[in-house]
């Protein structure tokens, strides 16, 4: 970059200051309030753990007994996902699942090593459907969607990594 | 999760307890299986209990309703908590059942 500054100068007289500052941003860590993971075989008798779990973490957080019942039920859909399909059956495979959060958001992150495989682009669900026509399927997305803020797919490696959001500070402001 | 079928008045009443995560959705489905056998009779599931309940536990709730009304009957959802209802709410089910 100095030297770029020195070209455009060229041989013009300088007529003053030249400062060049750099700046690294480091995220700070230090507002995260809570950290805590579990990992689980993929085997859906384990959802009872998975919701214990997340319960720690609701009530940690300071979440009430509605908002705590919907986010465990959000992530037990996300969770139930890969553990019937990430793997090939009869597979053994495991599923992370990761909580952080600061003063405003209640960060879930879900990691899998199975094939890839991304649910934020499965089609939303009519619910105005009659019975008849309704099928299940695509439920536990649309329960992701309407009760958590932000959901978000990334594939890196051989890793599906799901984070979903839960905004806190809509919450307490209701 | 504690599922209790009990026929009172002509109706089937299913008396519904716990959570009905993915875990216990099987053991509920089985226990729930007179209900699919039941010609011409209204179904209530009795909620007041139920305090949590997930995909696999709606999609039983759907297969009794397609089945009853198959056969010419109604399901009823009967003492739901306000929490379970955003559920019932949220995915559109509020729409297919009847609530008492």
């Amino acid at each position: 970059m100095t030297e770029a500054v020195h070209q455009f100068v060229g041989d013009a007289e300088q007529s003053d200051d030249l400062t060049m500052m750099a700046i690294q941003y480091i995220r700070q860590q230090s507002d995260v309030r809570l950290r805590k993971s579990i990992v689980l075989p993929n085997d859906t008798q384990e959802v009872p753990r998975l919701n214990d779990f997340v319960a720690e973490v609701c009530e940690a957080v300071g979440l009430d007994s509605l908002v705590t019942m919907q986010v465990k039920l959000a992530i037990e859909e996300a969770v139930v996902n890969v553990m019937k399909y990430a793997y090939p059956q009869g597979t053994r495979g495991d599923v992370t699942v990761e909580a952080v959060s600061n003063d405003v958001r209640l960060k879930f992150t879900i990691i899998d090593s199975g094939k890839p495989f991304d649910p934020t682009v499965l089609p939303e669900v009519d619910t105005t459907l009659s019975a008849k026509d309704r099928r299940i399927g695509g439920l536990g997305i649309h329960i992701v969607r309407q009760f958590m803020d932000s959901i978000n797919y990334e594939r890196n490696g051989n890793l599906n990594i799901l984070t979903i959001r839960k905004n806190l500070t809509i919450i307490n402001k209701q | 999760m504690k599922t209790t079928i009990q026929e009172q008045d002509g109706n089937m009443v299913a008396y519904l307890e716990g959570s009905l995560d993915t875990s216990t959705a099987p053991e509920t489905e089985k226990a729930m299986r007179p209900l699919y056998e039941c010609e011409g009779k209204n179904i209530i599931f009795d909620c007041a209990d139920l305090t949590y309940i997930s995909s696999a536990g709606l999609r039983i709730f759907l297969d009794v309703l397609k089945t009853a009304e198959g056969k010419g009957g109604h399901v009823y959802i009967k003492n739901v908590t306000d929490a379970v209802r955003t559920i019932f709410t949220i995915t559109g089910f509020s729409n297919i059942f009847e609530f008492k």
